[in-house]
């Protein structure tokens, strides 16, 4: 086991791995930037290393900063987190010929993971249903037509060079290809210098699922449930929770069966999530897997009893799993992303200094927050203050325990998403578990 | 503890009857002691002793464990005075190698772009220049620590 681990992010879960480092009697070192010198993780963590300036490509993102705080601290392993350098395989390089071990898969699996033709090839191979689509760019509208009739319409064109829904064209009949095909070309030449389009079948209301899954270095997988995470505001994930409303049984086994074998195809270490699509019709595609422990990793952990931080770390030290047999998942649990954010002035970031700072507590009731009163918000990050997370022994307690939980979170001084939380909560559709990646957007609408 | 708030504690001292404060927050302490014969210190500044928690041994920054901090507040704020401040984390070296001559010592006077030190960082070593010209008031790092971005290393005195 690790003596001592450097951890390379802030925030809420910078805590988080100094909690399990805590736990397993692992040292910790904490790197912040001069902007984070008044952070919850720097005060908890053994050592401390300044790396930078605010600015997270000075100090977050910097490789040398950090390779060298590791160093000079004598760190045997580094963490990275989410975000930040999380999924940076030339980071994860550095790492392993620097002799240090890197809490993650390795380099070569996050660059393939990270390259979505690669990754799809794979699950195809594994007998994992992906979304259907173009391979590589259309070569012409003749190409096109074809293509969208063996897929079957709807589908969407998008630009390969693009993001941000410029150079997308949703299409719903052969009638509308040709003008759709044209204009998004155009669109994506303009935006980014690259008219390359590809075609992939069009969802209409998806439920996005995702499969939480371990990896050890004795060729052992498991799937630890699903999560469904639907409830997304421009494809930001809100509140998540497990299990999905939308799965039963027989469909988890065959989640859980799918997950395992993609991952198995890959030869898979440590922990990881593989996102799927699930339509109307109870079919689910494999859309991505990220090679990270995710934000929303709380909501597994309630559901299965297990601490997903420590067996990441458990298996980065060569350790093996802790259980290969699947587990069943104990009760209900929600999570709710609050954000310094001002949902009144379209959910704009708010930094400043918290006036008061009172988190809920109770019965099954969990807060992971880096935040506290008289903390001053930096604004050089995400606006990710705290993650509440709720568990019962069903759905509907774990939702009233939320709303229970969120009537007695008071953050002050900045202007937070809880007062949002709380009016989804209340919506009948969503109480009802009945919803889709569109609520958000519907929910908006109406009010 | 940040230097406006150690200067706000000294002042407080100074200005009153307390002979020895100590504060501690955050499991780090200070402690400002004032001889009571009106003289702090036979050179008339007041030592500061940061000292980190008592057990569980925390070190903040491995692998010292106090720091010694003389306060300037009796001079008044010299505009005249420069930090120079690590912009890197690494490992301080006074001399580039292990037997040779320190680059600089206290009480030189050194020239703009001259060398000051090396910061080793992941096997490079980063010559560490003068911003300015001037003479060397004090070197606040030792031979081999560890230093983090934005560590004070040099105090310069322009000339």
């Amino acid at each position: 086991m690790f003596k001592k681990i450097l951890i390379a992010n802030r925030g809420e879960i910078a805590l988080r791995i100094i909690r399990a480092c805590k736990e397993l009697g692992i040292k910790t070192v904490a790197v912040y930037s001069t902007a984070d010198q008044e952070s919850l993780h720097v005060r908890f963590a053994d050592e401390v290393v300044c790396i930078g300036p605010g600015p997270s490509a000075q100090s977050y993102l910097n490789i040398p900063s950090l390779i060298s705080a590791a160093e000079v601290t004598n760190s045997e392993a580094i963490h990275p987190g989410y975000g930040f350098l999380a999924e940076n395989a030339h980071f994860a390089e550095v790492c392993e010929s620097c002799g240090i071990q890197f809490i993650g898969p390795s380099h070569d699996m996050i660059a393939n993971m990270g390259d979505k033709a690669f990754a799809k090839a794979k699950m195809k191979e594994a007998g994992i249903q992906t979304i259907p689509g173009s391979d590589g760019i259309l070569k012409d509208i003749n190409q096109a037509h074809k293509l969208a009739k063996d897929i079957g319409f709807p589908v969407i064109l998008k630009a390969t060079a693009g993001g941000g829904g410029r150079g997308m064209r949703i299409v719903r009949s052969s009638e509308q290809l040709e003008n759709a095909f044209t204009t998004a070309r155009s669109e994506a030449e303009a935006a980014f210098n690259n008219p390359g389009l590809y075609m992939e079948k069009y969802f209409e209301e998806p439920r996005h699922i995702e499969v939480q899954i371990l990896g050890d270095d004795h060729g052992n997988i498991t799937a630890y449930g699903e999560r469904e995470c639907s409830i997304q505001r421009k494809h930001q994930k809100l509140i998540e929770e497990s299990p999905s409303p939308a799965i039963d049984d027989e469909l988890r086994q065959k989640l859980m069966d799918a997950a395992i074998k993609g991952a198995k195809m890959v030869n898979y270490k440590s922990a990881g999530t593989i996102e799927f699509l699930l339509d109307k019709d109870g079919k689910f595609y494999f859309m991505e897997m990220n090679t990270r422990i995710q934000v929303e990793h709380p909501v597994t952990e309630m559901v299965i009893g297990i601490d997903l931080v420590k067996e990441q770390i458990r298996l980065a030290a060569g350790e093996k799993l802790l259980f290969t047999s699947p587990l069943k998942l104990r009760g209900h649990a929600i999570e709710c992303r609050i954000n310094a954010e001002d949902p009144d002035k379209g959910f704009r970031p708010n930094p400043g200094d918290i006036s008061y700072f009172h988190v809920p507590g109770g019965p099954g009731v969990r807060v992971d927050t880096h935040a506290y009163a008289l903390y001053k918000i930096p604004p050089f990050y995400d606006s990710l203050l705290a993650k509440i997370i709720t568990h019962g022994k069903n759905r509907e307690e774990a939702l009233v325990r939320m709303m229970r939980g969120l009537e007695e979170f008071f953050i002050e001084g900045i202007k937070t998403t809880i007062p949002f939380h709380q009016k989804i909560l209340q919506d009948k559709d969503f109480q009802a578990g009945n919803f889709n990646t569109k609520f958000i957007e519907r929910f908006m609408d109406v009010k | 503890m940040r230097p406006k708030e150690i200067k706000k504690l000294i002042d407080l001292v100074e200005s009153s009857n307390i002979s020895e404060l100590e504060v501690s927050r955050w499991g780090r302490k200070v402690r400002i002691r004032k001889d009571m014969g009106g003289q702090a210190m036979p050179d008339g500044h007041e030592n500061i002793y940061v000292a980190p928690a008592p057990a569980p041994a925390k070190s903040k920054r491995a692998p010292e464990v106090a720091e010694p901090v003389t306060s300037e507040k009796k001079t008044e704020k010299n505009e005249n005075i420069i930090e120079i401040e690590s912009p890197m984390v690494g490992t301080f070296y006074r001399a580039p190698a292990p037997d040779a001559k320190p680059y600089v010592e206290v009480g030189q006077v050194i020239s703009k772009g001259q060398v000051l030190c090396i910061i080793e960082a992941m096997k490079l070593m980063n010559e560490i220049e003068a911003e300015t010209s001037g003479r060397i008031v004090e070197i606040h790092a030792k031979n081999a620590q560890p230093v983090e971005f934005n560590q004070v290393l040099f105090t310069i005195e322009k000339v």
